[in-house]
């Protein structure tokens, strides 16, 4: 296995009495990409969710445990969040751009981060528009609104602007779940192409794109982590019978 | 953007093209041993025999993973399906350079009567058919899988006419029997060569016309339409009276 970016350690999470995680330890390698699957409601969104302290924002979380990144738990009391998730960036299911054109939405990021140079922006737009295999598409418009692209370009524009504070991980939810299988296809190309400078890990309910797009699978059930191996193993010859049953449609 | 699922298909097949270029060698050199009477390449030929094994693995784990990874459908499916069946082909045909081997080793030197028999024409024939077969696989030449699928006839009556003089030869004289016993082997090893390479060649026609031709299949099917129940039509076909 490649170096080890981001560690799990007896992750317990909580709703209030609700628990939601239960003891989940994993090691997500650097530059490749990691899937987590499992049923509706077995905690792989708030899994990742914990992965850039994205439950701090709900109340009534309680969670135990570590998420150590690059050697550093996360949750220690001296970790500055909003600098953490500048390294972490996250792309939703359904877009979530501005209403703004498609330049001002890509260096947002830059922006409020006090980065004013013109010199700077217009590379970072071209970067990132490039990295998100749209460039040619909007190049002509990069001044018109950006909610007037097509879903799935939209949803490449989030990706885009994910990548122009240059994080080192990115968080994906569901991001094709609402496209269709064209624009689907892009983004899988997309993430495979990413890995190699990124860290990427995708939460998915369609098994057959996490099989497509991961290295490393794990499969989530009623909190619990159940398996996690080679995607190309839990998806040939998973160990537990429960990861076999899901990953062949018996249940879930 | 190149789609990953190509690259792996494109793996797969290199590791398919490099697997029919060692049996073919492998076939060749154990001709070689027997037609210039030397054991060493017949050696050779069993010793690269895990080498052919290896390939036959790693290609059936390279479907089982692409199926699995990728869920491939039309022209993908077919490929992938053909291929697991192209190197179950490829890897008895191996197996058959090995026998052929043993076989030479066995003879030590070709037999006096080997002119009566159509010993050379067949190890060409089968030859030609290997080879053609591979080249339809790298050119994607239905054509030219056409071409191997009707030259199996043509190997078919070699085999039977060397039985037939093979039988006279043994009966001719004790002294012949061990040596025709080899020849009669080796006769039949060319023989299932053929029979490979046809498989070979219907798999290609199978990935490149979508179009099922082994055991002659078409033509079972031409004017009906294909049950929706397959099992039914073998049925019905098992209850006709002989």
């Amino acid at each position: 296995m490649k170096e080890v970016k981001i560690k799990a350690e007896n992750l317990n999470l909580f709703y209030g009495q609700k628990q939601a995680l239960k003891n989940i330890s994993i090691e997500i390698p650097e530059n490749k990409v990691t899937a987590f699957i499992g049923p509706s409601g077995c905690g792989k969104s708030t899994f990742l969710r914990v992965l850039n302290r994205m439950n701090d924002l709900i109340d009534d979380v309680r969670i135990e445990g570590n998420i150590i990144i690059d050697g550093t738990n996360i949750y220690d009391k001296n970790i500055d969040v909003v600098n953490l998730r500048k390294r972490i960036g996250m792309v939703f299911q359904k877009s979530n751009l501005f209403p703004k054109s498609i330049y001002e939405n890509l260096v947002y990021g830059l922006k409020i981060n006090g980065i004013k140079d013109k010199k700077i922006l217009d590379e970072t737009v071209e970067r990132t528009l490039i990295q998100a295999a749209l460039f040619n598409e909007v190049k002509d418009r990069l001044n018109e609104p950006a909610l007037a692209l097509s879903g799935g370009q939209q949803q490449r524009v989030c990706i885009a602007r994910a990548l122009a504070v240059e994080p080192e991980i990115i968080l994906m939810d569901e991001p094709a779940s609402a496209l269709d299988p064209i624009s689907t296809a892009k983004i899988e190309e997309l993430i495979h192409e990413l890995k190699t400078k990124y860290t990427i890990v995708i939460v998915t309910h369609n098994m057959q794109q996490a099989a497509r797009v991961s290295d490393q699978t794990a499969f989530f059930y009623l909190g619990e982590l159940i398996e996690y191996d080679k995607t190309t193993k839990i998806f040939t010859r998973p160990t537990k019978k429960q990861t076999e049953d899901y990953v062949t449609g018996r249940f879930g | 953007m190149i789609r990953q699922f190509d690259q792996q298909l494109e793996k797969l097949r290199t590791k398919i093209i490099k697997m029919c270029s060692l049996v073919d060698e492998q076939v060749d050199l154990a001709l070689k041993s027997f037609n210039e009477e030397n054991i060493e390449y017949a050696k050779t030929v069993i010793e690269r025999d895990s080498i052919v094994d290896k390939y036959d693995v790693k290609i059936e784990k390279a479907c089982q993973k692409i199926i699995a990874l990728n869920q491939p459908v039309a022209m993908d499916l077919r490929l992938i399906l053909s291929a697991l069946t192209i190197n179950t082909n490829l890897e008895r045909i191996g197996d058959i350079a090995v026998n052929l081997a043993e076989a030479a080793i066995e003879i030590k030197k070709k037999p006096d009567f080997i002119d009566r028999i159509p010993y050379y024409k067949m190890a060409a024939t089968a030859k030609q058919m290997l080879k053609d077969s591979i080249d339809s696989l790298i050119e994607a030449n239905p054509h030219l899988a056409q071409k191997v699928i009707k030259m199996d006839d043509e190997l078919d009556n070699y085999d039977k006419s060397s039985y037939e003089v093979l039988l006279k030869i043994m009966k001719e004289s004790p002294n012949n029997i061990e040596a025709g016993v080899t020849m009669l082997i080796i006769s039949q090893q060319l023989e299932r060569i053929g029979d490979h390479a046809t498989n070979i060649a219907e798999d290609v026609f199978f990935i490149v016309e979508a179009q099922m031709i082994k055991h002659k299949y078409e033509k079972f099917l031409f004017g009906e339409e294909e049950s929706e129940d397959d099992d039914k039509d073998i049925n019905n076909e098992e209850e006709k009276p002989i």
